[in-house]
């Protein structure tokens, strides 16, 4: 029994030895367990709210209340105008604005109400929903948002256009006999006056009404038209696989990450093996060396990337080849602040050890935070800035531009010039620190 | 040749060279010799430019060595002390990939790796992977990887640790051939036998100094006698330890005593008798030719491997 004791010591002690066996068993897992838990709703913070474009057309007071209601959502956070940079003046969104900015992925979708939102005989009220469903949850959560809104925040609405449904199906006349029936049946029954029962849903409607709107009676069922969403898709309908289509940037990438980093981690490998001096006491400098494995990491992060999304086609049918060109750009440029990445962790470990236990806990919390797993738009607004100084982020929101779509490189132009800008001040500091003997 | 004028370098508080000063002519063997961390593989570093001096200067052909020189590369080949291989390559690859960093021809570098595999024996196991070799292979390898580029100087940093007695032979035989065809060999080692067989001259290096540089004869000629006088270690030696001190300054190793008789007892009749009288059993007794373990022993008070 000594025996099992002391050699259970033995581990302990060699668990304990080695930091990075104890950074990937408890502070990997503890890192991924508190982003999970601010995704999901856990640790006291709230989701972050959805951005979407809000145009009111309507002259309706209901819309004006329902359009109160909607400012206070939880969930919702209605943007009603837009920076016009010509000018550099702000102006209110209109229906065409609002469709110009979903179609450019400035924003996930837009709420119109239009002028017929609540007419003198209308069953139902009409919202016009504009979608861009890169992702698909993002807009049923804003879909479910303003039905929620709407049904919890203003029952008193449904009388009168319940009343309106009556009046739909039994014609005005017999409808109007049939509220007052019913108003006889109420007030005897329950002892209320039979005035404020025909006043209540009389004012309801009035206060609904504006005398310009027009009259657009709907069919369907009674309860689906009472709020009528018409959806439109202005993104992405014509993607043959679009659940694929979103996710295979995001998951390229962190494979991506994994590969190259361990590329440059070999360095300490070839210190190891004594290869690294031997080709240094050759005609090689430093920066050569450095360079060298630079260049072989991005040719072989670029392969990858390709492999991958040739994969995805021949697979999943995944477009790649309607925007080629732009592809190969973000997967040159993906791949370049990929590798600096590498370099940016080698030129400050001391082992292949550190080495490889920092790189993999960062990459897993870029991968996390950076978007690669979950849109980001379902972190709380701190996560969500977290995640915009990783690079995971702007490479997968490229890929989303990209492959999602259909965009030119002018949209992207932000997340290029960052990913260059990651690529080119890691790899210059990385070559400083070789080049300074510090690292080997 | 190759001139070093008060070389010094410090890694923080640890001084590795200390003012060395050193001249090696062309076609010489020659030996550094001294314990590990002596400062043998320091200097070797400073020649090949890998290392940056905090003073004193190397002059190769009367052309300054600088840090990261480039040029001084093509000039010199150096065998490291590890063996330092692209293990899951073959041998042939291994050769391909660090001679093509010295701007051959494809022509001349085909050439001289046929030739260099031919020197280490190797021709036939020459598309074998490295890590298939024996211990004695990789470190042939590692030899025929430095001298690809017919280099004037070659520096071996100990390219014999943890071989077997056979590999080490040819090794050596190796090195001499190279030495005769006219490159200028720099040894470090802490095998004395190593040292005497293989150079025309050496510099004991202790501490980061030069302390004492020459032929062998040189060397030699630094103690008082040419034989030492030795007493294996046994419950009799053991035993009479006390007694034998009376007439001699004694050195004590693991398995050995090395005495240094007094001026009373110089000539080996009267030690003779003397060890008769107390008792000492003359099979114990070794007398034998003094080896540079002696000179540094005598140096330095210490044996090389303590």
């Amino acid at each position: 029994m000594k025996n099992i004791f002391e050699l259970i010591k033995k581990d302990f002690t060699r668990f304990v030895n080695d930091k990075t066996a104890v950074l990937l068993t408890f502070l990997v897992p503890a890192v991924l367990i508190i982003i999970f838990g601010n995704i999901f709703g856990g640790g006291g913070s709230s989701r972050g709210k959805a951005n979407v474009i809000f145009v009111n057309k309507s002259n309706s007071e209901i819309a004006k209340i329902i359009e109160e209601k909607l400012d206070s959502s939880s969930s919702i956070r209605l943007v009603k105008k837009y920076r016009i940079e010509e000018t550099d003046s702000i102006a209110e969104f209109t229906e065409e604005k609002a469709i110009e900015y979903i179609k450019a992925g400035k924003h996930p979708a837009a709420v119109v109400f239009p002028s017929d939102f609540l007419s003198d005989t209308s069953i139902a009220m009409n919202i016009k929903f504009y979608y861009d469903p890169r992702n698909e949850i993002e807009s049923a959560i804003i879909q479910g948002g303003i039905q929620q809104t709407i049904f919890t925040q203003l029952p008193q609405i449904f009388p009168a256009l319940l009343t309106r449904q009556a009046n739909e199906f039994l014609g005005d006349e017999d409808g109007e006999g049939f509220r007052n029936e019913m108003a006889d049946i109420v007030s005897s029954y329950f002892g209320v006056p039979k005035d404020s029962i025909l006043n209540f849903t009389s004012s309801q409607i009035s206060s609904g009404l504006s005398s310009e709107e027009t009259s657009d009676s709907s069919s369907g069922s009674f309860i689906e038209n009472l709020i009528k969403f018409d959806s439109v898709q202005l993104v992405g309908a014509n993607l043959k696989n679009p659940q694929v289509t979103r996710i295979v940037g995001g998951w390229a990438i962190m494979f991506l990450l994994f590969t190259l980093t361990a590329i440059a981690t070999s360095l300490f490998e070839e210190k190891q093996e004594g290869t690294l001096k031997r080709l240094l006491c050759m005609p090689v400098t430093r920066t050569e060396i450095l360079l060298s494995k630079y260049y072989f990491s991005m040719a072989l992060g670029i392969i990858q990337l390709m492999v991958l999304f040739v994969f995805s086609w021949a697979i999943f049918d995944v477009d790649i080849f309607s925007n080629f060109l732009n592809l190969i750009v973000v997967i040159v440029i993906s791949a370049s602040a990929a590798v600096s990445f590498g370099m940016i962790i080698t030129a400050h470990a001391t082992s292949i050890s550190q080495a490889n236990g920092v790189a993999t806990l960062l990459i897993l919390i870029m991968s996390a935070v950076g978007g690669s797993w979950f849109p980001t738009f379902l972190f709380p607004d701190w996560l969500q800035v977290v995640a915009k100084f990783t690079l995971t982020y702007w490479s997968v929101e490229a890929f989303q531009q990209i492959m999602w779509r259909q965009a030119e490189l002018s949209a992207i132009y932000l997340n290029l010039i960052i990913l260059i800008a990651i690529s080119v001040i890691f790899n210059s500091y990385a070559v400083y620190r070789f080049n300074k003997g510090n690292i080997f | 040749m190759l001139k070093i004028t008060n070389l010094s370098k410090s890694f923080n508080e640890i001084i590795a060279l200390d003012n060395v000063s050193l001249e090696i002519n062309s076609g010489e063997f020659f030996g550094l010799l001294g314990p590990n961390g002596a400062g043998k593989t320091t200097l070797m570093n400073h020649i090949i430019g890998f290392l940056k001096s905090d003073s004193g200067e190397i002059l190769l052909n009367n052309n300054a060595i600088k840090y990261g020189d480039k040029n001084i590369r093509y000039k010199i080949g150096y065998v490291p002390q590890e063996i330092a291989l692209y293990q899951e390559l073959s041998a042939y690859k291994n050769l391909k990939i660090f001679g093509s960093l010295f701007n051959l021809s494809k022509k001349e570098l085909n050439k001289n790796i046929d030739k260099t595999l031919e020197l280490v024996q190797l021709t036939d196991r020459k598309s074998s992977a490295v890590k298939e070799f024996s211990g004695g292979m990789k470190r042939r390898l590692n030899l025929a990887i430095s001298i690809l580029h017919n280099p004037e100087i070659l520096l071996c940093d100990e390219p014999t640790v943890g071989v077997d007695p056979q590999s080490r032979n040819a090794i050596f035989e190796m090195l001499q051939e190279l030495n005769q065809q006219g490159i200028t060999i720099i040894y470090t080692t802490h095998y004395m036998e190593e040292a005497e067989r293989l150079c025309n001259r050496l510099a004991i290096i202790d501490g980061g100094q030069i302390i004492a540089s020459g032929s062998l004869m040189d060397l030699l000629n630094k103690l008082d006698s040419k034989e030492t006088l030795k007493i294996h270690k046994t419950p009799e030696s053991i035993e009479l330890y006390e007694k034998l001190t009376k007439i001699s300054t004694i050195n004590e190793f693991d398995f050995k005593y090395e005495l240094i008789p007094n001026k009373d007892f110089q000539k080996y009749s009267q030690l003779y008798k003397y060890f008769e009288e107390i008792g000492l059993p003359s099979d114990l007794i070794e007398i034998s030719r003094a080896s540079l373990e002696d000179v540094f022993l005598h140096l330095t008070g210490r044996r090389i491997r303590d």
